[in-house]
């Protein structure tokens, strides 16, 4: 892997647990899906972005209004792990450029970094709202708006979908272990790398340009 | 195998050019005992030259200094230093510790340097996964089964524990290694030479010496009067394996007073875990009975387990009691 540059964060699931009702609600209220919410909330919602990127047409006001609101909920029972904000600070001081690469809306993406005092260690920010669809289209706006080489970016995620995406534009998905179990069926789709943790992510970089330097 | 070239120095210098030559793909080749195993399994991470020390001079001794301390060359064996009279008089905690390692036939190739140095015994590494200690970037004992040989105190990329026991019984005593550099003789602690998981030379590796280096020796400072020392070792099976939890620990007493205490324990964490919590506890205190139930209660406050190995905390909080009550005998 080549010396890295820059990291793309996507919240839910990476920088802070978070609930799934609400994320489950969009879904049953918008795709008129059924049954429980899940557990997972990183789970629930890259479905949810499934649902989006599948539906025919954009959102109109009412439904946007519909999403928002329940994404805004969700950011605000979500809790920032506690590893996140010394690891954005000490990635930063490395010289490493940080982007929030977002399917969540402005506004949730906007309320999250305020919440958690975020913004001072991001480069960038992209929503949906921003690139114009989900998934992979707010890491190509992130790829794309900063001139980053996606052989030298990675995207933290701990999901399947997640290391698609990355995958398919070229960028190291780095899998985020939350959870024991779910890591090791996840471990199985060939991610770049794999984290416990977030403080973990200034060594894996140090260690990667060691590795470089030495040829 | 993995193929390898085998280079025969008969000096220090001699070997030292030979390891700055080929970088990170040579390695000091001793007893073999873990090198060699690592070459059958043909891991990524095996080197390609190996720089056999054993027809130098001077790396295989026991020898008292001047100062009554022992120095231990680090090519000795282990069966060597279990043997010794010398050190049965002055460190028996240390003689018993090392009858522990392993087993008796693996003790008459394996050597103090060795033991120090080893690789981590993870089963995800020796099994050719591609984890950070082998070419890749995931720890699969973090996420698998971690029940004997990972840490349940943290980790720093890896989550394996550190595997050998000799460290983990001379840091109780002080001890320091010197080391044989391109620039010179170096000297560090045993605590100083093993703190874990550390980013070297593009590598992650328990220890801080470089491909370059060499551990020539081991050096015991004289021991102390009204010093106890203890060493128990817990492990899967009654041979031939690793520490699961074990605890190296020295009082120093003055009649029942404890004045000063190292409390060491192995194979819990990345690094032989030196609980310094515990040792400003026992300053002070009269060992007696009660001792080791209180020293338990201040214990290994930052574990931090995985899903599967709570249990050596546990362990390890056991050999505390019971350490303290050998020593109370």
């Amino acid at each position: 892997m080549q010396t890295i540059e820059a990291l793309l964060l996507e919240p839910v699931g990476c920088l802070a647990e978070f609930p799934s009702p609400p994320f489950h609600e969009i879904a049953v209220r918008l795709f008129g899906r059924k049954g429980k919410a899940i557990p997972s909330a990183s789970v629930t919602y890259w479905r949810l972005l499934n649902l989006i990127e599948r539906a025919d047409r954009p959102f109109d006001a009412g439904k946007k209004s519909i999403v928002e609101t329940l994404e805004v909920e969700a950011v605000d029972a979500a809790s920032l792990y506690e590893d996140v904000v010394p690891a954005l600070a000490e990635l930063k001081s490395m010289g490493i450029r940080l982007f929030m690469a977002s399917s969540l809306s402005r506004r949730a993406a906007a309320m999250f970094i305020e919440r958690n005092s975020l913004g001072e260690f991001l480069s960038g920010v992209c929503t949906r709202d921003d690139a114009g669809g989900v998934k992979s289209a707010p890491l190509l706006n992130a790829l794309g708006s900063a001139s980053l080489p996606p052989e030298k970016t990675m995207f933290l995620t701990d999901t399947v979908e997640g290391i698609k995406v990355a995958r398919n534009i070229g960028v190291h998905p780095i899998l985020m272990m939350n959870d024991p179990d779910e890591a090791q069926r996840l471990a199985m789709h060939n991610p770049s790398g794999g984290v416990i943790s977030m403080h973990e992510m200034p060594d894996f970089i140090r260690l990667l340009a060691a590795q470089n330097q030495r040829g | 195998m993995k193929k390898v070239s085998i280079y025969r120095p008969t000096t220090v210098n001699e070997a030292i050019q030979i390891l700055s030559q080929h970088g990170s793909s040579a390695s000091v080749y001793a007893g073999g005992t873990d090198l060699l195993v690592r070459l059958k399994n043909r891991l990524e991470q095996a080197p390609s030259y190996l720089v056999d020390i054993k027809r130098i001079d001077h790396l295989r001794y026991i020898n008292e200094d001047a100062q009554g301390g022992v120095e231990i060359g680090a090519a000795t064996k282990l069966a060597e230093l279990a043997d010794s009279r010398l050190l049965q008089e002055k460190y028996p905690m240390f003689v018993e510790a090392i009858g522990k390692i392993s087993s008796p036939e693996l003790r008459n190739a394996s050597t103090l340097g060795g033991d120090l140095l080893q690789e981590v015994w993870c089963q995800y590494l020796r099994g050719g996964y591609s984890c950070w200690r082998n070419g890749g970037y995931l720890c699969y004992g973090a996420i698998g089964d971690n029940s004997y040989y990972h840490s349940a105190m943290g980790g720093r990329l890896c989550y394996a524990v550190y595997p050998g026991d000799a460290a983990t019984a001379l840091i109780p005593f002080d001890a320091r290694a010197k080391l044989a550099t391109p620039q010179g003789e170096k000297e560090l602690s045993i605590e100083q030479m093993v703190p874990g998981d550390m980013l070297v030379d593009g590598k992650i590796q328990s220890h801080v010496v470089r491909y370059n280096e060499i551990l020539t020796s081991v050096v015991i400072p004289p021991p102390k009067p009204g010093v106890r020392a203890s060493f128990e070792k817990l492990r899967p099976r009654g041979v031939w394996d690793f520490a699961m939890a074990s605890l190296g620990i020295s009082l120093q007493l003055r009649d029942k007073t404890i004045e000063d205490s190292r409390v060491v324990f192995g194979g819990i964490s990345g690094k032989p875990y030196r609980e310094k919590t515990v040792e400003a506890f026992l300053k002070g205190k009269t060992l007696n009975a009660e001792l080791g139930e209180q020293a338990v209660s201040v214990a290994l406050a930052d574990a931090a387990p995985l899903k599967y190995n709570a249990t050596k905390i546990d362990m390890a909080k056991g050999l505390l009691a019971s350490g303290l009550a050998r020593l109370n005998t």
